[in-house]
Formats: structure tokens, sequence, C-alpha cells
């Protein structure tokens, strides 16, 4: 069993499981960090951006004035962004059976696995999974395409080149795996590739293991999965979460029992609590409001921004915010807003009951409904007609990139009464924030991250007890920027495999048993005998027979009486196939009754040495040797047949015929 | 009442020989109580009430008496011979010796039931109150059966035995004058010189007792001296007793007989100390130095106490070596730094000067290792620190200031910022992350160290720790709370608030902008409660400028706070609503002392405030308002028209409130009109400050502003007594009398006496024109509402004193106020028409007020907690017992539950 490991971001997880006779991707997320080292992309002309110098090195010897911009002492790539893709030549991607999705965010880099890989399986995922993966995707997609960007800079990615650039450009790793945002089309054939799966549903891999979905907590239809054969299981734990919010809890009981447990997405803010995070993100809110400032919350258009607005939908009358609009801008907000609403099997106790009565499951159609809160698809249109300040807006993108947020950063950045408010904790916000510097409006730093963290993860797999724990090497060291805060890492007995990106690790047990089914009528000529209360065994003269990793045992087909014919004879002298074999023996040969016997068969002179297995008989009259072992009796006799004969069925006497 | 309780005496007494039952198992505890009571009172029991001695004798020669029953003869029989009279009797009788014989109790079979050893013990603690007592106890040979009894399997008795063998060697002590020498020769002392009773009342000592009380003394020592010495599981149990018998006798015996004590178990203790250290052992020992500190034996003793080897004793003992305030050259230094022991390990810090491989560290250092102790250990820690900054320097093991920059360290230890720490204690350093407990105790102790000297060099690093715990979202809402606390002392201890840098005062505003605004109530409480406290803390910029409110710390001062406070006001937590107002309050006070102009804000916050008396749904913050109104009336330097008609406004509203501490606070404030009013009156506000304390809350003294008199004493009074009706005082006071709650009728009661006695002169009084000028003073009195409950108390009063052939006809009080008819006819008319007018005086004379007043004062459970009831009660539920009626037992039964 092989693991083989495609990213190296513990929270954007793509890894590849080899277990029996089938390769399984668990998760293919896409890793757009990488869209930091890009400058934004506007949708409205900015002669702030479009005036920033190029960049040429001290020597003027690289002139790379058209690809790279400086900017408040940062270089950023003009371009349309690129994505760090998971790695794709540690293993020939097209052998991949099938793709287990455990969350919308882990699914970004499926176009480019499905649609260029020559990949043929098939991608598991749930509805809401699926539904709202393709939200963000679609998404992702509007985004660049409304801000085309013809030139795509690659001289910089030139490794000689790299190296004299500054930080972080320098640093920058893989860069030549990056690639430009993918097509409509594409996300189209890859979702056309997605099977849909319900929680704990069983789905059969070639007869070979089963898989089965588990809720993880973390977001609508997110899920942990179980791989089993009959006699190993592993657990794939991915963006689980144990607290209370909108998706049904995480199922932790299923996990049980696990041979390996591959551990990814924990919380990536381990000392920031969500509740404490969601409270502040409450109180700036309304302070920027009293003082007359407005809120730009830069986030996904799915996921924490529903309990974002429940807890505001408390909160809001309390701070007396009852008059502020909210404006929530993305290409999918519709969408987005009202999916949420109809996958009642997939939330929390609590809103499914209300799912019953004439009160939507979440109270953002209330905020709806009053007004309070509004959607639009982008900037243009309705919005600026009916946009007043001050007020709170929720548009995406969290790196500050590319969509209907980088208008906002350019339109309220220059005033300190306005407050910007990241909660989404993907991206660092001090390097989102470079391309925007100098900036006024005032920022705050609440990344919500609701997934399990350090204690939360040591009490499951506790619970659990997985044989094995593999998992990114980050969990296995505090944070570097918290080197001595021991209780931030996994402390484990044996301790955990760690994983990098492009390690290809042997998982550490090996299959022992194989199920094999036998058929009823060859069961039933079957006649047991008693070897020990309990246990009973049988000889069993059978075929295997092998077939999609399913094993049965039939009948041997009886010998069709031959016709009689001149090679008859030869047909007899031939051992009949599937005759009846020698009787099997069991039991042990008793020393003392042993010797007696002996005795009285006139075999005196007899000397017993112990070995540590057994005895050795030594008859040195006979000049005989006879090894009694636990699991065979020999008798060494040169040259006196009746002698090992009479031996042999005294030794039988004593053992019991099967 | 007494009286006829003296004659339903008899009649329990039987009913409890009888052995009935009874209405609830306390009622035999309430007789013994009021039994008490009367003995107290001087009444002789065995005098006044000679059934209780036929009951104590019938029921000590019955062999089947209720143990219950037993006890409380026992008891009884313990309190009729307290006084040396009732004893005399007793022993007469030859009841006492019977009673206290537990040879006699055994043979009946009762001595098993704890209840009767019980009340064996307390009779005797009863009885010890006098010399003869002491010899009887003495003879009877009683002794030994109590100190048998000290280790009894109930540990009630156990304990009340312990307890009064302290009884007795601290009553019977020699008083000090008595004696100079050792407690065995006190037979020699001077009994010609006693004093009938010694200081503190105890009784004297005289020749009789002499003897026995040595008797006593020497049978208590030995018993001690015995029962510590070590031995078996069994001995443990008995030791703990007795240690802490010697706990209580170290503590209040005098010097002879002290010492002799404590030698005579000091090896016993040595011993002792060496097997086990048990928290009444280390009472003894620091009792034992407290009292005798040059004894070398007892220095020793604490030594070893303070040598101990597991870490969580010496701790303990270290702490409460200081608490008690014990000093001493080796001890106090080695206590402190037993304290500072965990700061030291934890912090990495290293202050102590210590050997890494020192036994001491090494244990501590695996104690906290563990979560649970490691908490509790820190805790202590922290909670004792503070006792180490007041010592002497010479007995510290280091700076000051290194102290205070550990606890600082620990703070940030706890919010998980561990990048100052070295990697040897990480385990512990673990374990206090993120620790609401420790975080507590840590912020206690930086608040108790601020008045230690050189705190002040530290005030910049310990606003920003606090800032950062403001700042902290984690934080749980008890910890902003106290990180509000502490930041308040450290504001005045800084009393220069220019020292503290601009940056960290703008992010203080910021972050109490950020908290006002904060999800949890408790938070935007406490927020705005410190604006209120910062306002109230006066702090000077230089020592020559005037003091000026703290809440200058803030960029832009009390402007900055106020805005903050009025968004407060509109919170959806009533209890951050009166916050708050109570938090306005303070910041407007100087103005309100300065005698500040008023500002066209200022008149439409006072109209806001009056909205929430009378429209907010919730009592705390109209409660809020009221007080917010007190303060102003009562720190104005003078009266605005805008106060004085507010002040009206809330008396009307807040007299109609439904919150009875609203009323009551609105009694107060009418009390501070009443007291305005009546400043002239020097006399008649004495008796109001004495008289009127509200019973509930703590309320601000009135500051009583001058009251100029132009006009003569009589038209003065009635000009008085006519504002009073205007400005509604005298309603507030007259509804404030019918209210349901017995506070508020009580408070209006006492202040319509004090009005009463101030403006109206009793009739009798020949006082001419002045009594009729203001007699003249009239009221409109409504017919609805609570002026109905006034007219019929009224015509109550019209009634019963019409039957006394004491008509109202002669009052000359309606003859010119149109009254006439109505009053006339027994205010049978009353519902007919709109308003009456009448005299005020007349009113409040007519009111029965001093009658009033007395049933007010008695609690509203009076009548079921007197005696009387609980005789009666006694009575019935034996007569249900003796004729069963299973209805009325049912409802005694039920009525117990």
């Amino acid at each position: 069993m092989k693991l083989y490991c495609l990213s190296g971001h513990p929270t954007l997880p793509c890894n590849v499981l080899k277990f029996k006779s089938t390769t399984i991707m668990l998760d293919c997320a896409l890793d757009t960090t990488s869209v930091l080292n890009y400058l934004p992309l506007p949708l409205v002309h900015s002669p702030r951006l479009s005036k920033l110098p190029g960049w040429i090195s001290k020597d003027g010897t690289i002139n790379l004035e058209k690809e790279l911009k400086e900017c408040a002492g940062r270089l950023f790539v003009d371009s349309q962004p690129e994505f760090c893709l998971p790695e794709k030549e540690l293993l020939d991607l097209s052998t991949i059976d099938v793709i287990l999705i455990s969350n919308y965010h882990c699914m970004m880099a499926l176009p480019y696995i499905t649609e260029h890989t020559g990949f043929t399986g098939t991608v598991y995922a749930t509805e809401p999974t699926l539904q709202i993966g393709r939200l963000l995707m679609e998404e992702l997609v509007k985004f660049m395409e409304r801000v085309p960007k013809a030139q795509s800079a690659t001289c910089w990615k030139n490794k000689e080149i790299q190296r004299m650039l500054p930080g972080p450009l320098k640093d920058a790793v893989e860069v030549w795996t990056w690639k430009r945002c993918y097509s409509m089309q594409e996300v189209n054939s890859a979702l056309s590739k997605v099977q849909l799966v319900g929680y704990s549903q069983k789905v059969e891999l070639f007869g070979a293991v089963q898989i089965s979905p588990l809720s993880s907590g973390y977001s609508l239809g997110s899920s942990n999965w179980i791989i089993q054969s009959h006699h190993e299981k592993v657990s794939y734990v991915s963006g689980s979460s144990l607290l209370t919010t909108h998706p049904q809890p995480m199922d932790q009981s299923s996990l049980k029992n696990s041979d390996v447990l591959i551990l990814t997405g924990l919380t990536q803010m381990p000392t920031a609590n969500p509740d404490g995070m969601l409270g502040e993100f409450c109180s700036n809110l309304a302070m920027t409001i009293r003082a007359g400032g407005n809120v730009l919350v830069p986030c996904y258009s799915s996921g924490v921004i529903y309990d974002l607005l429940e807890c505001l939908y408390q909160f809001i009358d309390s701070a007396n915010l009852g008059t502020t609009p909210f404006y929530f801008i993305s290409p999918v907000a519709n969408s987005s807003l009202e999916f949420s609403q109809i996958f009642a099997e997939w939330l929390c106790h609590n809103k499914q009951t209300k799912v019953y009565l004439p009160e939507p499951p979440f109270p953002h159609a209330e905020l709806i409904q009053t007004n309070k809160l509004k959607h639009y698809p982008s900037i243009h249109g309705d919005f600026s007609s009916d946009f007043k300040q001050p007020c709170v807006v929720f548009t995406g993108h969290p790196s500050l990139r590319f969509g209907d947020v980088v208008h906002f950063m350019e339109l309220w950045g220059k005033s300190n009464l306005n407050t910007i408010i990241f909660t989404e904790p993907d991206f660092s916000y001090l390097d989102a924030l470079a391309p925007y510097q100098p900036l006024a409006m005032k920022c705050v730093y609440c990344p919500i991250d609701t997934r399990l963290n350090f204690h939360q993860v040591s009490k499951l797999l506790k619970e659990v007890q997985p044989l094995h724990v593999v998992c990114p090497d980050q969990y296995t060291q505090p944070p570097p920027s918290q080197s001595h805060r021991s209780d931030l890492m996994l402390e484990l007995q044996p301790p955990p495999m760690p994983y990098r990106r492009c390690s290809v690790l042997n998982l550490p047990f090996r299959r022992c048993y194989e199920r094999v089914y036998i058929l009823p009528e060859l069961a039933n000529s079957l006649v047991p005998s008693e070897l020990k209360p309990g246990v009973s065994v049988a000889n069993v003269s059978a075929i295997l027979h092998s077939k999609d990793n399913k094993h049965t045992l039939q009948s041997v087909p009886k010998a069709a009486p031959a016709p009689p014919s001149k090679k008859r004879k030869r047909v007899v002298e031939e051992p009949p196939v599937g005759g009846a074999p020698k009787p099997l023996l069991s039991g042990a040969v008793p020393l003392e009754p042993f010797l007696a016997t002996l005795q009285k068969h006139g075999i005196t002179e007899v000397k017993v040495e112990e070995t540590t297995d057994g005895h050795i008989l030594h008859l040195q009259a006979e000049d005989t040797l006879i090894q009694l072992e636990e699991d065979g009796t020999h008798i060494v006799c040169d040259n006196n047949e009746p002698l090992r004969t009479t031996i042999r069925d005294l030794v039988l006497r004593f053992l019991q015929k099967l | 009442m007494e009286g006829e309780c003296f004659t339903l005496l008899p009649r329990v007494c039987a009913v409890l020989a009888a052995g009935s039952s009874l209405p609830d198992d306390t009622s035999l505890e309430k007789l013994l109580d009021w039994f008490s009571e009367l003995t107290t009172a001087g009444v002789s029991l065995v005098k006044d009430c000679p059934c209780l001695l036929e009951f104590t004798s019938t029921v000590v020669n019955s062999a089947t008496s209720d143990p219950c029953i037993l006890s409380f003869t026992l008891k009884l029989v313990g309190l009729l011979a307290s006084s040396e009279d009732g004893f005399i009797v007793l022993q007469e009788s030859s009841v006492l010796d019977l009673v206290f014989n537990p040879g006699h109790w055994e043979k009946a079979g009762h001595w098993e039931d704890p209840c009767v050893r019980i009340g064996w013990i307390q009779g005797l603690r009863s009885l010890l109150q006098h010399t003869k007592a002491l010899c009887f106890f003495v003879q009877a040979g009683l002794i030994e059966p109590l100190l048998q009894l000290q280790t009894d399997t109930s540990l009630f008795v156990a304990s009340a035995a312990s307890q009064i063998l302290a009884h007795i060697l601290i009553f019977y002590q020699p008083s000090p004058s008595l004696t100079h020498n050792s407690m065995e020769k006190n037979e020699a002392a001077d009994k010609s010189t006693n004093p009938s009773t010694t200081d503190d009342g105890r009784c004297p000592f005289k020749a009789e007792t002499d003897q026995s009380f040595t008797t006593v003394v020497m049978l208590i020592s030995e018993h001690l001296k015995n029962s510590l010495v070590s031995g078996g599981d069994a001995k443990l149990h008995h030791a703990q007793q007795s240690l802490r018998l010697l706990v209580l006798l170290l503590t209040r015996l005098r010097p002879p007989l002290r010492d002799s004590l404590l030698h005579a178990v000091t090896d016993a203790l040595e011993e002792l100390l060496m097997t086990d250290l048990t928290p009444p052992l280390m009472d003894v020992i620091l009792a034992a130095h407290s009292s005798s500190s040059s004894d070398v034996r007892i220095h020793r003793l604490v030594s070893s106490l303070l040598s101990t080897k597991k870490p969580t004793d010496l701790l303990h003992a270290a702490a409460a070596f200081l608490r008690r305030g014990l000093h001493d050259d080796v001890h106090t230094a080695q206590c402190a730094r037993a304290i500072l022991l965990p700061l030291h390990i934890v912090t990495g810090q290293l202050f102590l000067d210590m050997d890494p491989a020192d036994e001491d560290l090494c244990s501590m250092a695996a104690q906290l290792q563990n979560k649970s102790s490691c908490i509790s250990i820190i805790c202590t820690c922290l909670t004792n620190s503070p006792l180490i900054t007041v010592l002497d320097p010479s007995f510290l093991p280091c700076s000051l200031d290194v102290i205070i920059s550990s606890i600082l360290l620990m703070l940030r230890l706890c919010s998980g910022d561990t990048l100052s720490v070295s990697s040897g204690c990480s385990g512990a350093v673990r374990n206090v992350i993120g620790s609401s407990k420790v975080k507590k105790c840590a912020l206690e102790a930086l608040m108790s160290v601020s008045s230690s000297p050189g705190a002040k060099a530290e005030v910049i690093k310990v606003f920003t720790l606090l800032l950062k715990y403001l700042d902290d979202p984690d934080s749980d809402p008890t910890v902003f709370h106290k990180s509000y606390q502490v930041l308040v002392r450290w504001i005045s201890v800084c009393r220069d608030p220019s020292s503290i840098p601009d940056q960290l005062k703008q992010d203080l505003l910021g972050v109490v902008r950020k908290r006002v605004c904060d999800v949890r109530w408790e938070v935007r409480d406490s927020t705005v409660e410190f604006l209120g406290r910062l306002a109230a803390v006066k702090v000077h910029h230089t020592t020559d400028t005037e003091a000026q409110s703290a809440c200058e710390v803030l960029p832009g001062g009390s402007s900055s706070i106020t805005p903050v406070l009025e968004e407060a006001l509109l919170d959806p937590e009533s209890y951050v609503r009166a916050s708050a107002i109570s938090a306005l309050a303070q910041t407007q006070a100087p103005g309100w002392q300065q005698g500040a102009a008023l500002t066209q804000e200022r008149s439409e916050f006072v109209v806001r405030l009056l909205d929430v008396l009378s429209e907010d749904t919730e009592g705390f913050p109209r409660r809020a308002v009221v007080q917010y109104f007190i303060s102003w009336f009562s720190s104005s330097a003078s009266r605005s028209s805008l106060l004085r008609r507010s002040v009206r406004s809330v008396l009307s509203r807040g007299s109609a409130d439904l919150d009875w501490e609203v009323k009551v606070h609105t009694l107060e404030l009418a009390k501070l009109l009443l007291d305005e009013a009546l400043s002239a009156h020097s006399s008649s506000t004495k008796e109001l400050g004495a008289q009127c304390v509200h019973p509930y809350a703590v309320i601000p003294q009135p500051v009583y502003t001058p009251h100029t008199h132009t006009e003569n004493g009589e038209e003065d009074t009635a000009a008085l007594l006519e504002t009073l009706v205007e400005e509604g005082v005298v309603s507030v006071l007259l509804s404030g009398l019918v209210d349901c709650d017995r506070p508020v009728a009580l408070k209006a009661c006492r202040l319509l006496i004090v009005l009463r006695e101030a403006l109206c002169p009793p009739s009798h009084t020949d006082l001419g024109t002045d009594r009729e000028t203001v007699a003249k003073v009239s009221f409109l009195l409504p017919k609805s509402g609570w002026a109905l409950e006034i007219i019929k108390i009224l015509k109550t009063k019209n009634k019963a004193e019409e039957e006394n052939a004491a008509t109202l006809r002669s009052s000359n009080c309606i003859d010119e106020l149109k009254l006439g008819e109505g009053y006339n006819k027994g205010w049978d008319g009353v519902s007919g028409a709109g308003c009456e007018r009448m005299s005020v005086c007349e009113l409040l004379s007519n009111l029965g007020l001093d009658e009033r007043v007395k049933i007010l004062n008695q609690s509203s459970d009076h009548v079921q907690n007197s005696p009387l009831s609980l005789l009666q009660d006694i009575l019935s539920a034996g007569g249900a017992h003796t004729q069963p009626n299973t209805q009325l037992m049912q409802e005694v039964i039920v009525d117990c539950y």
C-alpha cells in the first residue's frame, strides 16, 4: 500500500492511494496562494495600477518591464493570475481509477486532472459538494474572464532570472507548474465525471475495496472517506469540524479501528478560536459602522459566509445596525444563498427541523426579505443604483487579486473610516494587501477556521485509535512562528508518518488475509470433524475462481465418465483429479505414554533428549532417532523399513485423523 | 404575648412528654431558642415555668422516650442549670446527676443514638457557665466520657466534644490579673483581689474551682498528648481531632495555661510532623508560633514544617505562615522563596538563586508537569505573591520589580506568548496556556502589587499587557472584567497620565470602542462600567495642578467617552443600559459640582433618561435613572430649572413604577428634597439622617446645600410645606405609604413622620397663628389609585374614633377646605367626585403613622415565627396525633414539605 503525495499544502491536499489493485486520488485541491504574486485585476481602469513602474535588474541586463511591476517596494507579475497545480510527474495520473472529493474547497483542481492527463475514471462527491464546487469554479472562471489579459508572463519563471528577483518571487516554488485558470467548458466536462454519493453509502470499486463518505461537519456536504477491504480499513480525514455550525455534525464513530488514518485539513489558525473571531468580526463591524465607515469583507461565496450572516442576523439589532445595508456581491451570490436553503438533509439537526416549518433553515432568507441583505452578481447594474453608505459588503475573492473586491479596495482604501475584515484563513492578509499599499483603511484579521484544532484532533484520535496516522509534515512540529508551542502539534504514539509534496510513503501494514467465498453445494459436501471444542475442520477440494477481485471456491467438476477407449487403462493409472487426499493428522504425541508403548513393543533402550521444540528419542539398540516436535514427527531409521513402519504406526495411534 | 405563652407551656410539655408527633423537626430547636432568649433576657425559667422541671423529670425517668425528646431534654436541663439558681434547684431535685450520667443513658439503651450524645454535650455546654457547674462536672467524673466522645464515630458529636473541651479551658482559665505564674501555682493567687467578673465577662476564678480546673487541665493535656502519639489509622483520626482542638485552644488561651499546654504536646507534635503533614497540624504549629515565637522548640517545629519535601504542602505552609502575619529572620525569607518557586520555574526567569539540581526545585517542577496540580499550584503562588511584596526588602529573595515582571510574564504565557520562555519548563507552560483561572489569579496579583513601591516604573509594561488582554477575543468575560479593574487600579497608581505614551492611550480608546460593541453583553457591561470607574478616579498631572478625572488618559477625555456611553443606552441588555446610565452620571459629576452651564445636548439627554424611566421594560435601567437624578441633585452646585423640572417628573414616574426598588430610590430622591427643605430645621435633619437609612441599598449620604431664609418662621414653614406639595414630594410619600412592598411603605412612613414632626406641630401645642398657617397648606387628593387606600385608612380610623365617642367633627381640618360633608359622612361618598382637597397636617396626623411604622418594622413572617405560634403548632400537631383525624394529619404533613 502506497501513498503518493502530490500537494504539500496541509489544507489543500491531493494524494493518491494505491490500495489492493486500485488507485484512488484523495482530493484534488488547487493551491491558489500563488496568485498573491500577481497584480490585482481591476474591474474598472485603475490609473494607479497602470502607472506602476516595470522592473529592470540593477545592472540593466534583464528587462522585465512588461512582466513585473513594482508596487510599494514589492514586485508583482502583471499577467493573468496562475495557480499552483498538484504534482503531475510523480505517477501516471491516467492510471487513477477514482477521485474522492472531501469538500468543495478541495476539488478546485479537478479540471486540470480530469481533462489533460488521460483520466478515465470516476469522481465521487456529495451533491452539495458538486453544486457548490461548481459555483466556486464558475465564479473563479468569471472573475478571470471578466478581465481578460492577453499577456501571459513566462520569462520571469526562467530559473536563472527568478534567482535574481527580489523575494517573495525569488522564493516561489514550482513556478513552472503554475497554470492559468481553466475554462467553463473544462469545468463542465470535469464535473460530468462526478458520480453523486450520500453519507454512509457504500460504493464497490472493482470488488476490491469499498468506499464510503461520512459527514465531516465542516461544510455543506463535506465528507471524510472510509476505504476498506474485508480485512483492512483506511480512513481519510480531511477538513472536519466538531463545532456546531450549519453542516451535519461529524461522524466520528465510523472512523474507529482504522489500520491507517490519513489526516489532512486541520485548522490553519490553531490559536484563533472561531467563536472569539466571530465576536471580533461583529464588534469591529459595529464599531466601523457607528463611526460612519464602510466594512469590506473579502470572502468565498459559500461556507463561512452563511455563519457570518447568521451571526450578524442576531447581532444587527443588539448593535443598532438595523438600517445599515448589507451587500453580497458575487456572480453566484444568488445561487449560493438559495442552494444553502435546499440541501436540508446535509444540514445540522436544528436546521433540518426548520425545513418542516414555514421558515427557511438559514436566517439570511429573512435578511433578504426585510431588505437588510441584498445580493448582486456584480458591481455593475442594479448595485450601483442601490448602493448606500455606510454599508457592509461581502465579496470575493479573498486573495484581493480578482473579483469585485478589487474595486472596493480602490474605492475605500483611502479613508481611515473604512475597515476591511479578513475572515478567510487561506491567505496571508499582509500579502493580500501588499499591492494596495499605502492604505489608509483599517485592517482587521479575524480568520474563522472551524476545522479541527490540535486539541480536538488529539481527543478524536484517542477515541478512534487508528494503528497508524499519516499527516502533512507541518503537523508534526510547532508552527515556525511559535516554536515553543508544543501544544500546537500532533504528539502520538507511534509517531505519525509525515509527508510533504512529492513524498511516496509505503504505508506500514501488510495484507494478511483475503476473503474467499465457498459455494453452497460445495459447503454442503464438507464433513467437518471437531478438533477441539468449537473448532472443526474439513478438507476441501475445490477450484479457486478469481474474478473482479472476488475469490470463490467451486466444486470440482466430476470427470465425465470417459468413453470406453483404448486409452482407458492409462486413464486409470493416472491419479484421479480431485481424488481423496491422505488424511490429515492432528494432536500431539505425549512423551511418557509413547515411551510406555515403545517398551511394550520391545524397544526399551530409549535415551530422551530435550530440545527447544520437543524431544529426541534415541533408540540406541536400533540406532534410530525419533524427533517429536510441536509440528512434526520424524523417524530417522536407515535400512530398517519394518521398524520404521512399526514406529510410524505407534505414533499414529496417538494422533487424530481427519 | 409572653404570658399567653407561659399559659400554653404546661400543655406543650405534656404533649412533648407524651411523645406526640411534632409539626416539623425544627420545632424543638425553635423552642430551645426561645428558652435561650428568655434566659438571656433574665427570665428565670425554673421559677417562672415550673412545668419544665416536671417535664424534665418525667422524660428522664421514662424508659420509652423518643431520642429527639431526650436530646431536647438534655439541652433544656443544661439551659435551666446555666444560672446558679437553676443549678441549685435542679441539683436538689437530683435531676442533674441523673441527666448527665452517661451510664444512665447507656443502661436505658439510648446512648447509641448520636442525637442523645450530642444533646448531652450541648446540655453540658450550656451548663458550664459558672463555678458550681465546673465542680459538678469534675466531681461527677464527666471529663472521661467527654474525652472519649472526642473520637466519636459521629463527626458532629466529635466536633461538639472538641468545642466544649475548648470552652471549658477558655472559659474557666484564670484571668490575666489573677496569676503571673504557671498554672500549677494558681492556688497561690490572691483571691481577695479577684474581680467579680473578668474584663471579657468570663467566670472569675474562685477557690473551689481551682482544684477542679487543675484536674480538668491535667486530664485534657494528658489526653491531647496521648492522642497525638502516632500509631495506626484509627489513631490518626483521633490525632486529627485533637489537633483541631489544639488550634482552638492555642489561639484563645492566655499565656501561662497556653504555654504549659504547648509544653505538654510539643514532643508529640514533633513526632507527628515526621510522619505526615496535615492542614490541622500546620495550623497548630503556626498558632503555636504566633503565640510563642521565641520558644526554641517551636522555632524548630516551624523549621521542620517549612522543610517538608512535598511541594504543595510546602507552598501551603509558606502561604499560611505569611498570611498569619508571622515574621522572623529565618522563616520569612524561606517562605517567600517557597511561594515564588513555581513562578521561578514556569516563567523561566530564574530570579531565585537556586541550583538547577536543587531537590525542592526538581520536585516542584515535576508537580508542575501535571495539569491539574499545576493550575492549583500556580494559583496558590499567584494569590499569595502580594504577601511578599509588602515584606521588608531584606527578606526578599529578589527585587520587587522582578516579581511584578514575573507576574506579567505569567500573564503573557497564559495568552500563549511563549517566545520569551526557556524550553526547560514547556510542560508547565503548556498547562497554563489559555487557563482563565490562572489569568484571573495573575490579574488579581497584579492588582495587589500595584500599591507596592516600585510599581510605578512598571506602569507602561502593565498597560501594554492589559491592552493585549482587552484586545484578545478569546478572553473569558470574567477575565475582561478583571482586566478592566486592574487597569483602573494601575491608572490611579500612575497619577500622571501624561507619562503614558499617546499610542497606548489611542489603543485603549480603540479597544474600548470595540469592546462596547462586543457580542457578549458581559463584556459590553464591563466596558461601560470601566468607563464610569475611570471617570470617578482622580489623577494629577503634576503636583501643582488640580486633580482630574482619569478618563483624561483617553485621547479626547470625557468627550470621547460620552458618545460611547450614549450609544450603550440603546443596548438590548438591561444591565448594560443601567451601567451606561451610572457611568454617564459619573462622567458628568465634575460638571455638576463645578456648576457647568447647561447645554442643549444635556437637556436632550435628560429627556432621554426620563423616557427610559417611563418606557424601559427592565427594572435595572429605571433604577439607574433615579440614581442618576439622585447623584445630580445631591452633587449639583446649583438648582437649575431643568433639574427642578426633571426631579418632579422622576418623582411622579418613579413612584408609579412597578419595581419596588425604583420606588425606594424615588423615595430617596424625595428624601433629598425633604432634606433640602428642612435643612433650616437642623434638629429634624439630624433625626432624619438617623432614622431613614435605606434598608437594602447603599445610598450616598445627602449633601446639604445652603438654604437661605428671608421670611419669618411661620410663613417659611408654610411655604416649605407648600413647596413640598407642589414638587410632588408629599404625594410620593403618601403613595409609598400604601404600597404593598414593605420596604417602600416603611421608608415612606418614616419620611412622613419626619415631615409631620418637622412641619406640623401637634394640635395641643399652642402655636397660634403659626399652626393655623401651616394647617392651611392643602393637598389635592385624587380619588383614584393609591389615594383610595389613603381615604380607606382615614375612614377606618374615623370609624374607630367615632366608636370611641371621639368624633372627628370637632376637627377643624376640613372646615375651610370644603371637605366637611364627605368627611362627616364617614367617607362614604368618595367615589363620586374627582379630587379632594385637604390639609396636609391633618392628613399626616390622622394616618396613624406611629402605629403603622411599628407594624411595618416587623418582618412579614413575624406572626408565623412567634413563640406563641410555635407553641400552638406543637399543640395542634399533638392534638392531631392524639385524636387521629386523617385530613388534619395530611394537612400537617403537607405543611411540613
